[in-house]
């Protein structure tokens, strides 16, 4: 990982609300790329459009989109691809565009590294909905509780996002970090997966618990010694996960 | 025909065995029997017969000095096993044995030997089987009679009678053996067959009959095989047919949906005499994507898609998805399963339950309660309505797709019960439709705990 990919997208531009987010749309039916975006700027988003997965990657450093929407079906090359190839390159929040919820597409795109996914078709008022809650920042402390809380060899930079790891940063992406940022705040206790898909997802009761579990297991990738057998980000069987020092 | 029709085939095999090694094995040992008994009966005869004439020759030596010393004669008979001796000189009678006298020997046999012949015949003495043999003396002056115990015969019989019941047995017993074996041989084809048609019935439809070269099956194989193969293709075909359908429909309703979202929200912009129209159009529009989505999704469970379970507390899910589809408190979840815990695929019985409940709501006059309550195996989740209830002919129909609950008038398309009923058969529980007691009808679905 490079210097430049340690962003968790704490950029100003991000952080004021008021600006116009950026939306890098890859897809390649020009019918639905085109509804799309006179939706999606009827919503107030900026929208960018790519037709196939290698003008995606283009776009990408041409645009610095907010949020990338990815179809899984792309004429030169399949979504999962340009997704891990996204996330080589940066840490955007990526929305994967699925023809069936059940399918093994939901858990190849998320495993690819796609921060949430959707499904066709797809409406953009609902889409809005999910680029919010992908882009929305942890909550401000109400008291003045230490806005670094340390587990172990963890410290977690609520503010900054900055996650460090004896000493070192860790890169995590916008939403393995606000999942971190979740279990922090919540100091231990256990946080269900339904907590953790409305707290970081917004996704109320009804989302797909698959996310919580793929999104856990990579964040111990990056933030554990051993994640086969993880000390921080704990299982508690069959209620969810919380975070122990 | 009724009796037969209690054993199965194999039943039907073996006995037959069992039966064919019983006529066999008797019919053999009849025709032993006959043979053995009767040259042993010829050849005691034969023996008697020549002993009784040697016997004879001593007597008649004797008579010829005058029959004072015959009963000494008698009495020194050498060599004979018989049992009595006696004789028969000018009229009067000589025996040996005080219980086997003159009256003992049946008289067709003492006129015959009288009338000058040999003769000879079986006869019972205090039970027991006897041979009286008898021959004529020379010169017309009587008889001399032997008669021999055929009791070393009989007990040889009933050796032999016994050695062959023992026979017969075992021959019985063996062919009931080899009827089982055969049968088990002959219709291993047939268990198998069981086993793949049981597989098609329970939806693997790639399950296939091998004949293993065998020619006698090769042919059942391939009809079976090919009708297996037709179904598949039959299943696949519709299957892929709906999908292929509700995903060419994406994109046309990706175009529709978002636009009219646009023009919605740009409602005040629109000229007062289309504002009705539009909303029209946005209403069936919405009509039409859940039409879609709800074939979506049971197209692609005939397509065979995966099942994602994980342990959930199940009264709560109930409760949440319930509630959220009655847009206010209709749940309640009796304290015995409040806490229970499931291995479900969460989104399924989500549907489930927000199934029931949307067609309570908008066929069934209004959902009246839901409840979470112990089932028969596991968990019960009953809905209540109010509406005109669904006719007893007519329950088991409301689950087929596309088939309405009870008055013509109702509207909406009917694929939600259908899905519900998948989705809860994919749990191994059932689901049921019966009238409630406030008069409408009460859907039940049964979930058992430990789900396969």
């Amino acid at each position: 990982m490079s210097e430049s990919n340690f962003r968790t997208g704490f950029t100003s531009r991000c952080d004021t609300g008021e600006v116009t987010r950026r939306v890098l749309l890859v897809e390649d039916d020009p019918r639905v790329r085109r509804v799309l975006r006179l939706a999606l700027e009827d919503e107030g988003y900026h929208v960018s459009e790519a037709a196939t997965g290698e003008q995606g990657l283009a776009d990408l450093r041409a645009e610095e989109p907010d949020v990338v929407l990815l179809d899984v079906m792309l004429p030169d090359t399949d979504g999962f691809s340009v997704c891990r190839e996204i996330r080589h390159r940066s840490n955007v929040p990526v929305i994967m565009v699925t023809a069936r919820s059940d399918s093994h597409d939901v858990v190849a795109g998320l495993e690819a590294g796609a921060d949430d996914y959707v499904t066709k078709p797809l409406v953009a008022k609902e889409l809005s909905a999910r680029i919010r809650a992908l882009l929305r920042r942890v909550e401000p402390a109400v008291d003045q509780r230490p806005r670094r809380p340390v587990m172990g060899d963890l410290s977690i930079g609520l503010d900054d996002g900055v996650v460090l790891r004896d000493g070192e940063p860790v890169a995590l992406t916008r939403t393995e970090f606000r999942l971190l940022a979740e279990l922090a705040v919540a100091e231990g206790r256990i946080l269900s997966r339904e907590d953790l898909l409305d707290k970081v997802w917004g996704y109320g009761y009804f989302g797909d618990s698959r996310i919580v579990d793929v999104h856990i297991r990579r964040l111990r990738t990056k933030v554990e010694r051993d994640p086969a057998s993880p000390r921080h980000v704990v299982t508690a069987r069959g209620l969810g996960y919380r975070l122990a020092g | 025909m009724v009796p037969t029709r209690r054993f199965g085939v194999r039943g039907r095999v073996t006995v037959g065995f069992g039966l064919l090694a019983l006529g066999l094995s008797a019919l053999l040992s009849g025709l032993a029997w006959t043979l053995v008994t009767r040259t042993m009966v010829s050849q005691t005869e034969q023996t008697a017969l020549v002993e009784t004439a040697l016997d004879r020759s001593e007597v008649e030596n004797a008579l010829s000095t005058g029959a004072a010393g015959l009963p000494a004669v008698l009495e020194g008979v050498p060599g004979t096993d018989s049992a009595a001796v006696l004789a028969q000189v000018d009229g009067r009678w000589y025996a040996t044995s005080p219980s086997l006298g003159p009256t003992s020997l049946p008289t067709e046999l003492v006129s015959m030997v009288n009338g000058g012949q040999e003769a000879t015949q079986r006869i019972r003495v205090d039970g027991t089987l006897h041979l009286a043999v008898g021959l004529p003396l020379t010169g017309g002056r009587g008889g001399y009679f032997e008669v021999y115990s055929l009791s070393e015969m009989q007990r040889t019989a009933r050796v032999l009678s016994l050695g062959l019941v023992a026979a017969a047995v075992v021959t019985v017993l063996m062919g009931l053996g080899v009827g089982r074996f055969a049968s088990r041989l002959a219709l291993r084809p047939l268990t198998e067959l069981n086993r793949v048609a049981a597989d098609v019935a329970a939806g693997r439809l790639s399950a296939r009959l091998d004949a293993d070269g065998d020619p006698d099956l090769e042919k059942l194989a391939g009809s079976f095989n090919q009708t297996v193969e037709d179904l598949q293709r039959h299943v696949i075909a519709d299957a892929r047919f709906a999908v292929d359908v509700s995903h060419e429909l994406r994109t046309p309703m990706t175009t529709m949906l978002n636009s009219m979202q646009v023009i919605q929200n740009r409602r005040d912009q629109l000229p007062e005499s289309v504002r009705e129209p539009v909303e029209l159009l946005a209403d069936e529009l919405e009509r039409f994507r859940a039409l879609v989505v709800d074939l979506l999704e049971i197209s692609r469970h005939d397509a065979g898609d995966q099942v994602v379970r994980e342990t959930v507390r199940v009264g709560d899910l109930v409760r949440r998805a319930a509630d959220a589809a009655a847009g206010r408190v209709v749940t309640s979840i009796d304290p015995a399963v409040s806490g229970l815990m499931m291995e479900v695929d969460k989104r399924r019985l989500e549907r489930v339950v927000a199934n029931l409940v949307g067609n309570a709501e908008t066929h069934g006059g209004g959902c009246t309660g839901v409840r979470v309550e112990p089932g028969e195996h596991g968990l019960r989740i009953v809905v209540d309505d109010t509406g005109p209830g669904i006719a007893p002919g007519r329950r088991a129909r409301v689950f087929e797709r596309f088939a309405r609950g009870g008055s013509s008038e109702r509207t909406g398309v009917g694929l939600g019960l259908a899905i519900v009923e998948r989705h809860v058969a994919l749990h191994d529980g059932h689901v049921h439709v019966e009238e409630s007691p406030g008069g409408g009808a009460r859907f039940v679905v049964e979930l058992p705990t430990s789900a396969s």
